[in-house]
């Protein structure tokens, strides 16, 4: 159970990489998707687990709405949004892909070292989970300020998100009413996010964030 | 009976798309906010009776002391003012008929952005809050963006981008809170809930619970503007439409700083002394105060700068939490209430002033003595009051944090204060003052006032803050000084 746990957490992990790696929004939006489907699995892993030892349908009930929201349905509206608004390709990232890898490879170890170096509180398994899922929202958060595309920076922090949630599923996890607000108040973030893309494309005919800078100082 | 107050906004918010009149959808407005402020002046009376008001209802969510009393009456007494200023506003901006969706969606929008508010200030349950307070951004994003010019759309982006992520990092703080008590409290029951981990304060894990702690400061410190995660903040104030910068700015700034206020009170006893948290609280305090005081020097709009010195002012309240003595605590609070009155009563009345000279530019607005006479005069005695002139309240609070600094021995801290506010004092008169006097402008617009609403609820907020500055009523006072010792838990 902990070594699948682990190997999931990893993997989580590797498909931020993944995501950063990757060019076009269609693929990163892809990448997302992987990246929850791990998640979910993981979810439902913990689930079951907590079914048959405890008698708790939490976390299975929480799996179901990951998969609802995330692995479906969140993609779904982003692919939407993106054919709508976009017409042609271009470069939309600000810093080269391989430096983006090293810089998030940089975070990695920082996230571990900081880690290591408290003591007393965090150990074996735990410790593992919390190193990859704050490395995760730290790829997310660098992913955000490295992408050009309002789309891009939506990604970005729902892959912020997907790394909270790993850690809010894998160590203690918190109260099931307030895990359940959470995934509705991304949502919602999502939705609104979505339907401001669209005005942005309308009123600056792109959906390039780099126009947005008339507000300054 | 305490219940009923997340559940008016709520139909207020509903009952708006049901009529289809104008003057019907006004007077439901009216109405929801009076209700709401009745309710919430009932609450404030049995909690300073009774010293607490909970419901065993989902695990006590609901849970009111003076502390949220305080914060949710400042909400509501600002939220009917604004409300009734909105009539004024929405009547002058979208008058002709097919405006009425425009009138119901604002109407909608702004009940279910002070239900979001009146949440935060009402549940005690620290995963609640959190919710409330990322909707509160959710709720307020259409809001900013109201008029859907190019300006307004990017202030919306701005403000939920920067926003949502800063609560993300909030919801990682309280994800630590969490897992430093579910290692020593093992056995009761686990909760987020204040009151059990206020209680349990000591038994919580130190080293995790620092860590918990900045996370918090850094996402709740970006809701309340502190610098440098302020950036959000002069651009969603100043593009929002007035009624709604009026409340962006005078109440929910307030409601992420009470977040951040529950949480200094358990980190606080935990440790045993607030040097850790006084730390950092000083520090950000200090940055805010002296970066918004140069940036408001550079403003050539002044809404924008009416944001800056909210900025500034959230510096001084997280400054004066920083010190953490009884007289700073009550300061803060003080101060808390008084920016409310004094940054909302600013922002209306520059409404009404854009409403007149349909511009933001300081330098385009002249002879606004002579054209707006009471609208004029009153924004003049706002800009000297949000300075630090006495005899308006925020004088009062403001000297109340620096003798506190003094007293409490931070000598160098009370002495670049002291320099701060002399230097943002001088940047605010010297911006805006140009304003006032010299010719009305060329287009010879007749003078007077734009609309009614306008005059009345600026004038209330006025007589409030002048009111507070000379003699502080013993109700307001003993609200005040049982919520600071809560935070203290003496």
């Amino acid at each position: 159970m902990e070594t699948c746990l682990d190997f999931l957490s990893l993997l989580i992990l590797v498909s931020s990489f993944v995501l950063v790696s990757s060019k076009r929004i269609s693929s990163y939006i892809t990448a997302f998707k992987m990246q929850s489907l791990v998640l979910a699995v993981a979810a439902g892993l913990l689930g079951i687990h907590n079914l048959f030892v405890e008698g708790l349908p939490d976390v299975l009930i929480l799996c179901v709405f990951i998969v609802i929201l995330k692995v479906v349905y969140i993609p779904r509206l982003l692919r939407t949004t993106y054919q709508k608004v976009e017409y042609r390709v271009e470069k939309d990232f600000f810093l080269n892909i391989p430096i983006s890898i090293l810089i998030c490879a940089g975070l990695v170890l920082l996230t571990y070292f900081c880690l290591y170096n408290l003591e007393g509180i965090l150990s074996g398994h735990l410790r593992f989970y919390f190193m990859n899922s704050l490395s995760v929202v730290l790829i997310g958060l660098f992913f955000m300020i490295t992408r050009k595309k309002a789309i891009g920076q939506i990604v970005g922090f729902l892959v912020l998100e997907n790394g909270m949630f790993t850690m809010a599923l894998l160590s203690y996890g918190m109260p099931f009413i307030i895990d359940l607000g959470i995934l509705v108040d991304l949502l919602t973030a999502v939705m609104i996010m979505g339907m401001l893309v669209f005005r942005i494309n309308e009123t600056f005919e792109s959906i390039d964030i780099n126009r947005l800078r008339k507000l300054r100082g | 009976m305490g219940l009923l107050i997340l559940l008016i906004p709520l139909v207020t918010a509903l009952l708006c798309w049901v009529f289809n009149d104008r003057k019907i959808l006004h007077g439901i407005n009216v109405l929801g906010s009076l209700f709401l402020l009745g309710n919430a002046l009932w609450i404030t009376a049995r909690v300073q009776s009774e010293g607490v008001l909970t419901y065993p209802l989902f695990d006590h969510f609901f849970y009111l002391d003076c502390l949220n009393a305080l914060i949710l009456d400042t909400t509501l007494l600002v939220g009917f003012v604004t409300c009734f200023y909105s009539i004024g506003y929405l009547d002058h901006e979208y008058g002709t008929p097919q405006d009425l969706r425009k009138i119901k969606l604002f109407y909608s929008l702004t009940y279910t952005f002070i239900f979001t508010m009146v949440l935060t200030a009402t549940t005690q349950n620290l995963g609640l809050m959190w919710i409330a307070i990322e909707a509160t951004t959710l709720a307020s994003v259409f809001l900013v963006g109201f008029s859907g010019t190019k300006h307004s759309i990017e202030a919306a982006w701005k403000y939920i981008i920067i926003c949502s992520v800063g609560i993300a990092l909030a919801l990682l703080g309280i994800m630590f809170l969490y897992f430093s008590s579910s290692q020593a409290l093992t056995g009761s029951r686990l909760s987020l809930n204040w009151l059990t981990l206020y209680e349990n304060a000591g038994k919580l894990q130190g080293n995790v619970l620092k860590m918990a702690f900045i996370f918090i400061l850094v996402g709740f410190g970006t809701k309340a503007g502190l610098v440098p995660m302020h950036t959000w903040l002069p651009d969603a104030h100043s593009e929002a439409p007035s009624p709604i910068s009026a409340l962006l700015s005078g109440v929910l700034l307030n409601n992420a700083m009470y977040g951040i206020i529950r949480f200094l009170s358990i980190v606080n006893k935990n440790m045993g002394s607030s040097v850790y948290t006084g730390r950092l609280l000083i520090f950000g305090g200090l940055l805010s105060i002296g970066a918004a005081a140069l940036f408001i020097l550079a403003q050539k709009d002044y809404k924008r700068l009416l944001a800056y010195s909210s900025v500034e002012h959230m510096g001084i309240i997280a400054l004066s939490l920083g010190l953490y003595t009884p007289v700073s605590l009550f300061a803060s609070l003080f101060h808390m209430v008084n920016h409310s009155f004094t940054k909302s009563m600013l922002f209306l009345t520059a409404g009404n002033v854009m409403l007149k000279y349909k511009t933001k530019e300081i330098a385009s607005v002249t002879g606004l003595l002579k054209t707006m006479p009471l609208s004029g005069s009153a924004f003049l005695l706002g800009i000297l009051a949000i300075a630090g002139l006495p005899p308006f309240s925020i004088f009062s609070s403001e000297l109340n944090i620096i003798l506190a600094a003094f007293k409490s021995g931070h000598f160098l801290t009370g002495t670049v204060f002291v320099f701060l506010l002399a230097l943002a004092f001088g940047s605010i008169t010297y911006a805006l003052l140009k304003m006032f006097y010299g010719k009305e402008p060329e287009n010879r617009m007749p003078a007077g006032e734009v609309h009614v609403y306008g005059v009345l609820s600026i004038c209330v907020l006025l007589l409030f803050i002048t009111c507070t500055g000379i003699y502080l009523p013993p109700f307001l006072k003993g609200l005040l000084d049982s919520a600071s010792r809560i935070i203290t838990g003496v």
